[in-house]
């Protein structure tokens, strides 16, 4: 985990949480974009530019799968669902991400002796 | 990640990567629509939020930004960067080899004749060194062998045959075979044929299953059945398929076809196909084959599945060990032993890998050679370079890019390459001595020869590309924008690592051309030997050996004179006479018999010598053309019953009676009842070789020197052709069983110098192929010379010099090269000439004609190779080359 790059990081979290996103249910991609602002509570915007290269990446490592579809608006739509690959992804991720935040929890919390 | 997840996962991207590539269209479709489909649903969005549709469209379109930077993230995320930058290369690449043919003709050409020289030596090393038993699972195979105080053995007898088979546990089956000959008669022809003598499990223990009939099997005694090779059914039956059940006569017996081999399978001795096979049971006697001291059959064993090669042998050296106590007048001090095919192959690997590797220079000069032409080349496109890494482009791609041209080159020649050697394999035919059995490799362009094709191809990519595109991904930008070429690399050096390349190259053209000029001339000297006979008469030799069907001695000499007066009847025929031997002939090389002298002093105080010999009826002399100098020729008198006479040459006259008369005089030739007067001297003959040293040489009269074999020699006045089968037919009356080889003068001229003109052949091969590669070689450094002068020659015509100057300029340049390197040729050919002393005839390894001729075609292929360079040297546009290009 140390080795990776500041933005493999950023890129590692991003498959995280679309991940998450649609493990709530499936979603088109828009509707990750939203999902995400929502869930987190208006704080986060995906930036549109690294959403659908990370989709894509996803879908190619068989973590989602893809169907089209109708949305809500009678428009055809490309739906992405979370696989069982998937769901065990998220699982593993989501320890390890915690994990991860603990330790730099206990590192930024350690006082001056 | 669980092992099962991850390969889960691996799947997952594969399926989606072959996804991607077969079904782009659909891919790239899907990604503008889903694009097109997010914006659609932003804008819906904006619009509830409260702007107008077109306001809406427009601020989600700006979100979006650019489509194709989206979608080429996008495609990277499926991996399909690499493969569009292939397809890419791939394009570009033919684009460019289209838009310098001359380049890309020469390329692949110069790789076409590497490839394809090293592919065609492959196949032959393939056909006979490495290719496995031409049987069903040949790794299970062995050959038996035997070790004996005297060397290594692979004849056995058919009674160690058996008792190995029946006491072998760990080998489940043992063939033996036997090589024969026959002659086999389809209706008024007689040919010569090959056969092999086999046990009845032959075909069952190969797993060999014949393409017509059966194969043979345990027969019983009187039935005597036969399997047919499938070239011979071909050939002497027209692939009749209605050969099986048919009888067909060897040897004067009759044989039932039972079944045809199939196509591929020519018998187990590489090089010497089988024409059929039969059972041992029809062949020999139950006596002959109880005999232990005959070994006559070579042995192959299979191994049941599971046993190593370690514990067979074990027990065949324990079976060894039995018989040998068994039957300890035949089989003692015999130990049995065997040949794996995994050792076999590994006994291969080194003479493979030697064959190979002298090919294999061939292939990297070539390689070289190509190298600097594109070194050459990419000086043109250092401007090309340098754009392209402005624009963006990373050295590797640029290196990658580059390889690629490489390889479509490589590739390109590798498919002529195949043509070339598929051709050379068709010269096989043509290279083999002549002879009356079609011997010959199966060579063929199959599975490990086109494998080996792409493995030499793929690593001559590396050889030929690699520098290169390394030198120009490592183009430094600014000048070369510039089109600045004065801060190129200026050597002063005249001996750069190119240079020494042609040198080298023109060196060994010159030495191989020395070589040819020196066989040439040697040929051309051995065609006007004087052979000692009539060369140019029409005689045709039939090769009759009535010891086969069991005459010797007197009825040998009966039955060979009741030939001779039966063809000579014969309308056309003008004179017969017989010989034991033919001149030249390959067979027997010159028998000699053990010869004293009374009263001549032999050299070294020997008491006697071996000289070689001929047992020839009257007319011999006269029919052959060879002169009688003194004395007379053999007459009838000179029979069993009458004084031994002798004739002898010319040669031995000279050398124990010089300057007396030899007639009248005594020899004793093999043994105390040989003492024989000379009666007759005659003209030197060539014995063995065309190119050979004079010898004495005796002549006996036949009739006091019976043969199971001999010769009639036939002077026609009518055309062999018609006068063939005649006499086949009268032989053939008298008695079928006698094999009758029949040979014509040209064929045997064409033996004696086969191996003359095969040498001559293959050296000039080699000379035309080193002096190409050299002019392609020099091309390369001439033109680079002028690619990287260009300013410099711009100066020059600037300055007032004229097309001529220019032109002597770059002529001048090739020509130094070309004499500096056939300088160091003759110097090289001096020193090795000697070494081919033994093989010319009439030409001093030094000979000046050959070492002037080599320089003069050296010479004049440099000016020719340097030709174009200077042209377009002179074609320069002084301004031009000032400013830029």
């Amino acid at each position: 985990m140390g080795k990776e790059k500041q933005a493999d990081l950023l890129q590692g979290t991003l498959d995280l949480l679309i991940l998450k996103a649609v493990s709530l249910g499936p979603l088109h991609g828009y509707g990750v974009l939203l999902r995400i602002q929502q869930i987190s509570g208006e704080e986060l915007v995906v930036q549109q530019g690294s959403l659908y290269p990370a989709l894509y990446r996803l879908e190619h490592q068989g973590a989602i799968a893809s169907e089209w579809g109708e949305s809500e608006n009678n428009r055809r739509a490309k739906y992405y669902s979370l696989t069982a690959l998937g769901r065990e992804r998220l699982g593993e991720e989501t320890v390890k991400w915690e994990r991860m935040a603990g330790i730099i929890g206990t590192i930024l919390s350690a006082v001056a002796e | 990640m669980s092992l099962r997840s991850w390969s889960a996962g691996e799947i997952a991207r594969i399926k989606s990567w072959l996804g991607a590539l077969l079904w782009r269209n659909r891919l790239e479709a899907e990604m503008d629509a889903e694009l097109a489909s997010h914006v659609e649903h932003r804008s819906a969005d904006l619009v509830r939020a409260g702007k107008t549709p077109d306001e809406a469209r427009r601020l989600a379109r700006i979100e979006m930004g650019t489509a194709l930077t989206h979608k080429e993230n996008m495609r990277g995320a499926l991996g399909l960067h690499r493969w569009d930058e292939l397809r890419a290369d791939l394009r570009y690449g033919l684009r460019m080899m289209a838009k310098n043919p001359g380049f890309t003709a020469v390329g692949v050409v110069t790789l076409a004749l590497g490839i394809g020289i090293n592919a065609a030596v492959f196949s032959v090393a393939e056909a006979a060194l490495l290719r496995s038993w031409p049987a069903a699972q040949p790794e299970r195979l062995a050959r038996i062998t035997a070790t004996t105080p005297e060397g290594q053995d692979a004849d056995f007898s058919y009674a160690d045959y058996r008792d190995l088979a029946a006491q072998s546990r760990l080998l489940e089956g043992f063939v033996a075979w036997s090589r024969r000959a026959k002659t086999l008669q389809v209706g008024n022809e007689t040919r010569s044929v090959l056969d092999d003598v086999v046990s009845p499990n032959y075909f069952a223990v190969l797993g060999i299953r014949p393409a017509l009939g059966r194969g043979l099997e345990a027969e019983s005694a009187g039935g005597r059945t036969v399997v047919m090779g499938d070239s011979l059914w071909r050939s002497a039956f027209n692939a009749d398929p209605a050969i099986v059940g048919k009888q067909i006569s060897l040897t004067n017996r009759s044989y039932t076809v039972i079944g045809v081999a199939p196509a591929r399978f020519h018998g187990l001795q590489r090089g010497i196909p089988t024409d059929l096979w039969l059972s041992v049971s029809s062949e020999a006697s139950a006596g002959e084959l109880a005999e232990r001291s005959d070994r006559e059959y070579e042995v192959l064993g299979r191994m049941r599945p599971g046993v190593t090669a370690e514990q067979a042998r074990a027990e065949l050296g324990m079976i060894g060990r039995r018989l040998a106590r068994t039957y300890p007048a035949d089989d003692k001090a015999r130990n049995l032993g065997m040949e794996a095919e995994s050792e076999r192959l590994r006994a291969a690997l080194v003479p493979t890998l030697l064959l190979q590797a002298s090919v294999g220079i061939v292939l990297l000069i070539c390689c070289a050679n190509i190298a600097g032409m594109a070194l050459a080349r990419a000086e043109t496109r250092r401007g090309e370079m340098a754009v392209r890494l402005a624009l963006g482009a990373g050295r590797g791609r640029l290196v990658r890019q580059l390889l690629t041209e490489s390889a479509l080159l490589a590739g390109l020649g590798a498919g002529l390459g195949l043509l070339v050697a598929w051709r050379l394999i068709g010269l096989q035919a043509a290279l083999l001595p002549p002879a009356e059995f079609t011997l010959g490799l199966d060579l063929r362009l199959d599975g490990p020869v086109l494998l080996y094709t792409a493995a030499i191809s793929a690593l001559a990519v590396l050889l030929f590309g690699l520098a290169p595109a390394l030198q120009a991904a490592k183009t430094s930008l600014t000048p070369a924008l510039k089109k600045d070429e004065s801060t190129g690399r200026k050597t002063g050096r005249w001996l750069t690592v190119r240079n020494l390349m042609v040198l080298g190259e023109t060196a060994l053209s010159v030495v191989l051309l020395t070589a040819s000029g020196l066989l040439v001339r040697s040929l051309v000297n051995t065609q006007k030997i004087d052979l000692g006979f009539d060369k140019e008469k029409n005689l045709i030799f039939l090769d009759l050996t009535p010891g086969i069907a069991d005459y010797n001695g007197q009825r040998s000499l009966d039955f060979l004179t009741q030939a001779e007066g039966r063809v000579a009847s014969l309308p056309g025929v003008k004179r017969v006479s017989l010989a034991r031997r033919v001149l030249l002939s390959d067979s027997g090389g010159g028998t000699y018999k053990i010869v004293t002298i009374p009263g001549v002093t032999l050299p070294d105080g020997r008491q006697s010598l071996s000289i070689k010999y001929n047992a020839v009826d009257a007319g011999y002399f006269q029919t052959m053309g060879t002169r009688l100098l003194r004395g007379r020729d053999f007459t009838v008198a000179d029979n069993a019953t009458g004084a031994k006479v002798a004739v002898i040459s010319r040669a031995m006259a000279s050398r124990f009676w010089p300057g007396q008369d030899a007639l009248g005089r005594h020899i004793v030739v093999g043994g105390k009842d040989g003492d024989c007067m000379i009666v007759g001297v005659v003209q030197d003959a060539r014995i063995v070789h065309v190119g050979e040293e004079t010898e004495p040489y005796i002549y006996l009269p036949l009739a006091q020197s019976p043969t199971g074999e001999a010769t009639l020699i036939v002077e026609a006045a009518s055309p062999a052709a018609t006068l063939i089968p005649a006499m086949r037919a009268q032989i053939n009356d008298l008695d079928g069983r006698v094999p009758v080889g029949i040979r014509t003068m040209s064929y045997l001229m064409s033996q004696a110098f086969w191996s003359d003109r095969l040498a001559v052949g293959f050296m000039a091969a080699l000379g035309a192929l080193g002096t190409l590669l050299g002019a392609i070689g020099l091309y390369g450094v001439l033109a680079y010379l002028v690619n990287r002068r260009r300013k410099e020659i711009g100066i020059r015509m600037a300055l007032g010099a004229g097309r001529g100057d220019v032109l002597r300029l770059i002529f001048r340049q090739g020509v130094r090269l070309a004499l500096v390197g056939a300088g160091v040729g003759l110097a090289a050919s001096f020193a090795l000439m000697r070494l081919m002393a033994g093989f010319l005839y009439g030409v001093k390894p030094s000979d000046p004609v050959a070492f002037a001729g080599s320089v003069v075609v050296v010479l004049l292929v440099a000016v020719g190779a340097s030709w174009l360079p200077a042209r377009r040297a002179a074609a320069v546009q002084p301004m031009e080359a000032l400013r830029h290009e």
